[in-house]
């Protein structure tokens, strides 16, 4: 029973631990496309999280786009089309960015190989070589 | 044959990290300015000052296509930067007005604000107020201040982010002057 309960209350914080809501006069919607966008004038911060006054601005014309009834794709391409693909956050999987895509997923097949044929099983030694060391330790030391 | 994979390898990587390494993250690309586009169309109110000369608002399309146009954004919270390059601009617009048209665009600001930064420099050229930024992000600008070169047709020629000094200015006027 009591770890039931404390299962519950652990689900509970979990629960509130959600982030938090955003404020009331732009939508949840506005945020999740602001966070596929980078801030243009902060380091490594989606327009989502900044409060520079062009994130603010992005967020306003992302609310605006929503309103005129723009799907997620449009607004993108809006933004990408006056500042390229730069301000996506997730570069594009096509052209010279697939390669950030492909190349972690190279070095770590390239890695696995490599210690694949560190640790593979050495081939066993000739029975020969075997026997006669085998002989040598049953020798009496001379 | 083993070693030489290696050493390929390893060459491929540092070369790799040497090209980064020589690379400017600050150097940002514009897409206008790249592909020559037609300067974004904007309609903005003109500042109190400058009205008796230009009007209440400042339509872009009625002045394009006379003469070369030099847009500046700044803003008066933009310290260093703006504060060094507004002398520059000034004094640029005083020696090319014939022959170019500048225009400043005062990016999110307070209006009080920004009357005090023209009449700190004393700005004789249009100043046109966009609180809001809408305008910047058509222009694809990342933080001010940054001007922009329009040529004679309209179209978008360079963008120049950070502060401008004199050489650099007269340099982009010369490839938009005819």
């Amino acid at each position: 029973m009591r770890f039931l309960l404390l299962l519950a209350l652990l689900a509970l914080s979990a629960w509130a631990q959600e982030p938090a809501a955003p404020p009331p006069d732009l939508s949840p919607e506005v945020f999740a496309i602001a966070r596929e966008l980078r801030c243009p004038v902060c380091q490594g911060e989606s327009a989502a999280e900044s409060n520079s006054g062009v994130a603010v601005e992005m967020r306003r014309i992302i609310a605006e786009m929503l309103e005129e009834g723009k799907s997620k794709e449009e607004i993108k391409a809006f933004f990408v089309e006056r500042y390229g693909e730069w301000i996506l956050y997730a570069p594009p999987r096509r052209g010279v960015t697939l390669w950030v895509w492909v190349l972690p997923v190279l070095g770590l097949a390239l890695l696995g190989l490599g210690l694949f044929a560190y640790f593979r099983p050495k081939k066993p030694l000739p029975p020969e070589l075997l026997e006669e060391a085998e002989r040598r330790l049953k020798e009496p030391p001379t | 044959m083993r070693g030489w994979l290696w050493i390929l390898v390893v060459l491929a990587l540092g070369g790799l990290f040497y090209w980064g390494m020589q690379r400017n993250p600050k150097e940002l690309p514009s897409v206008l300015a790249k592909e020559r586009r037609p300067a974004p169309e904007f309609t903005l109110p003109v500042l109190p000052p400058y009205r008796g000369e230009w009007g209440e608002t400042f339509r872009l399309s009625d002045h394009l296509g006379q003469k070369p146009v030099v847009l500046n954004f700044w803003a008066s919270w933009c310290y260093p930067a703006c504060y060094e390059e507004a002398p520059v601009l000034e004094e640029a617009w005083r020696r090319y007005r014939d022959r170019a048209l500048f225009l400043g665009v005062n990016t999110q600001d307070k209006e009080a604000e920004a009357l005090r930064f023209g009449e700190q420099f004393g700005l004789t050229f249009p100043q046109v107020f966009d609180p809001r930024g809408r305008v910047g992000v058509d222009y694809g600008m990342y933080g001010v201040p940054e001007t922009f070169f329009i040529d004679r047709e309209g179209r978008v020629v360079a963008r120049h982010a950070g502060a401008i000094d004199a050489a650099t200015l007269e340099k982009y006027l010369k490839e938009v002057l005819p």
